[in-house]
């Protein structure tokens, strides 16, 4: 038993060391949305990992699938960074969302958006930070510059590419591709192949009840 | 009008002033530096470091002559610009002491001390304390004091104290003519007489000594025995600060450059602690060798303050992205200031300190991306939904109390689309204003998916030009 217990803690303090699938669980931040956490290897965004969104198209759920987080990290006044977005980020609607506007910061020049990031990231103030990558190619040199900051911030990273960018060798966590709905697929998860790659949300029942009224009204 | 009778004057006087002036800039000092100056038509040398005087060469020395002696030696011209701004930090140092601070340039300065004695615990202390702020500053003086002002000044050459005006008297007729620095006609006329100390000049009547050496001589014996007062302007500290440094060698540098900063924001942070000010922004001027128009820099705080180390890294993060058109001769430092304090506030609630942590940062980021490359955003009250937000600094808080369906991503510019291609869900919402202005718009907007399913927010424009745009993106889950 006592040999058992101190390999166990031996093969603990190795966080890199591969285990298969029954490698330790490494600490995650709840997305705040039910069916993605059931849905994430691990059961939530990764901390200390860059997780790699890639929409298929843009406005794809790369902001909406992170507002219930940034809402959490800027009601505790955690600043959230959102560096170099394509798009302007709608004010009415993160606020809608729960976010605290007041501790929200864009970084609008996006050619420094990965200088910015990383800098917030080494600065471990900030409960999220979210980059995209300037358009054109991202080195690798890059991203690893950007994960290894990230093992210094104690909120999640996401790595949010263009939908024409085609991401380098990941060293992320995770990596999810998005489509309209949004529809979720786990390209890469850091516990290796996962038993469901495709996760959306539930079909909600409000809705459909509206749906069949609406119906009915119609048929009467 | 001899001035009251229980004043105290402490002459502080810095020996090196014109050395530490001409060499002040450099990063490296050569050890063999000296400083020259003119001499009826010849360069003569001023003053010496220390390595200089140990090799030879003596203030006084033809330029020639030391460089005959120490081959090494290098020698810079005297810049009495520079002096008189060392000399201002020098005052600067002297009003932490006393708010009765005279300058005398051009290397001595005077404060009146009888009050802040008391305060220091005696004159000791206060001696003490000051010459090591001072050089801790890099500006080692020497002290005299007497209840006279101009006789303090004469006493710090000589480092004599004098607490009254007896030993005063006494003190100063020990000294040699030579230490009155007179003019060499008169100095020559007074040793063709056979005189060398100070008491012997004074024996003789002063009708005699007006008729033989001119009257200027008894005005000055007069003053230095307070018999005659002096007058004298107040000095204050100057209520901007403004600092010009020259560098040695034009230079595009940025490691030369930060060297000069580095001494030029020593200088500010030390009179924002004197004025008790707190920096808000501060603006730079590089002015350039070629004569061009000079380049500026600035740098804003988000939390008044001054950390030397922080200011540096970000002029540090200016200059990196600067491209320097000609190589800068001067640098110019001015600051806006604040007398508003606000203390670091620790987080009652994480216990780190991350009040300040946090504006540094953005300091940081905004020293290299622009006042516009960081924001905060803001919902307005404002119908057209073009104008219903905008760029804020950030950490600005706002209110949003709209309720209807507004998209997470805006287009910064609504985009013409296709109304075959859209299945509208919502809507319409007709937005009908600017009809007082000359924006006129009547608008029906909708939520609709395009072909690949995503929600959309696109409007039907009837004015000023018809057509179906698209202005957002829901991408909410």
């Amino acid at each position: 038993m006592s040999v058992h217990a101190s390999l166990e803690q031996l093969l603990n303090r190795r966080p890199d060391l591969w285990r298969g699938r029954a490698r330790r669980s490494l600490p995650v931040a709840a997305t705040g949305l039910g069916w993605l956490d059931h849905g994430l290897p691990g059961g939530g965004w990764p901390l200390g990992r860059l997780t790699e969104l890639l929409p298929r198209l843009s406005g794809c759920g790369e902001l909406g699938l992170l507002l219930p987080l940034l809402a959490r990290c800027t009601q505790r006044a955690e600043p959230v960074v959102l560096a170099g977005p394509a798009l302007v980020p709608g004010p009415q609607a993160m606020a809608r969302a729960g976010v605290v506007l007041e501790h929200l910061v864009v970084v609008r020049e996006a050619d420094e958006a990965l200088w910015a990031a990383e800098q917030c990231l080494k600065s471990g103030l900030c409960g999220s930070v979210a980059v995209w990558p300037p358009a054109g190619r991202v080195a690798e040199k890059a991203v690893r510059r950007l994960q290894l900051a990230a093992e210094q911030s104690p909120g999640p990273t996401f790595v949010i590419y263009r939908p024409d960018q085609s991401p380098p060798p990941s060293v992320s966590a995770l990596r999810l591709g998005l489509r309209p709905g949004p529809e979720i697929e786990v390209l890469r998860s850091p516990a290796g192949p996962i038993d469901s790659k495709r996760l959306g949300p539930d079909p909600e029942p409000v809705i459909e009840l509206e749906r069949y009224r609406r119906h009915a009204r119609s048929a009467q | 009008m001899p001035g009251p009778r229980n004043e105290r004057w402490l002459g502080l006087y810095c020996p090196q002033l014109p050395l530490l002036a001409a060499w002040q800039c450099d990063p490296q000092v050569p050890e063999l530096h000296a400083v020259h100056g003119h001499d009826r038509g010849r360069h003569v040398i001023l003053h010496a470091g220390a390595a200089a005087r140990r090799a030879g060469v003596a203030p006084g020395q033809p330029l020639g002559t030391a460089l005959a002696i120490a081959p090494a030696l290098q020698s810079r011209p005297r810049h009495s610009r520079a002096e008189a701004s060392l000399l201002e930090q020098l005052a600067l140092g002297a009003w932490q002491a006393s708010s009765h601070v005279v300058q005398a340039p051009p290397d001595c300065v005077l404060l009146e001390i009888a009050g802040s004695r008391r305060l220091y615990g005696g004159l000791r202390p206060l001696v003490e304390t000051l010459c090591a702020n001072l050089e801790q500053r890099g500006l080692p003086v020497r002290t005299g004091s007497a209840p006279v002002p101009v006789t303090a000044r004469l006493f710090a050459l000589h480092g004599l104290h004098a607490a009254g005006r007896g030993t005063m008297r006494e003190k100063l007729h020990g000294l040699p003519l030579s230490a009155l620095a007179l003019d060499d006609s008169q100095a020559r006329a007074l040793s063709g007489c056979g005189l060398d100390r100070v008491a012997q000049l004074l024996r003789l009547p002063a009708p005699e000594r007006a008729r033989r050496f001119g009257p200027e001589l008894n005005r000055r014996l007069l003053c230095l025995e307070g018999r005659q007062a002096t007058p004298l302007a107040a000095w204050q500290p100057p209520r901007r600060f403004r600092l010009r440094l020259e560098l040695p060698a034009a230079s595009s540098d940025s490691s030369a450059l930060l060297f000069v900063f580095r001494r030029a924001i020593g200088r500010m942070a030390h009179w924002l602690d004197v004025r008790d000010q707190a920096l808000t922004r501060l603006r730079v001027s590089l002015y350039r060798e070629d004569g061009g128009g000079s380049i500026p820099l600035e740098v804003g705080l988000s939390r008044p303050g001054m950390d030397e180390e922080r200011l540096l890294e970000l002029l540090a993060l200016k200059l990196e992205d600067l491209e320097l058109p000609a190589a800068v001769e001067a640098v110019e430092l001015s600051a806006d200031s604040t007398d508003e304090h606000r203390p670091p506030q620790a987080d009652l609630w994480s216990g780190n300190n991350r009040g300040d942590a946090w504006p540094a940062l953005l300091d940081r980021l905004r020293a290299r991306l622009g006042e516009h490359g960081l924001s905060g955003l803001a919902p307005e009250p404002e119908h057209r939904p073009e104008k219903a937000w905008r760029w804020v600094a950030p950490g600005t808080s706002s209110h949003c109390e709209d309720d209807r369906p507004r998209p997470t991503w805006l287009l910064p510019v609504p985009r013409p689309c296709r109304r075959e291609n859209l299945r509208l869900e919502e809507g319409p919402e007709r937005i009908e204003v600017g009809w007082w202005d000359e924006q006129a718009c009547r608008r029906d907007y909708f939520v609709a998916r395009d072909r690949h399913g995503r929600r959309l927010w696109v409007f039907h424009e009837h004015r000023p030009r018809e057509g179906w745009f698209i202005h957002g993106l829901f991408d909410q889950a």
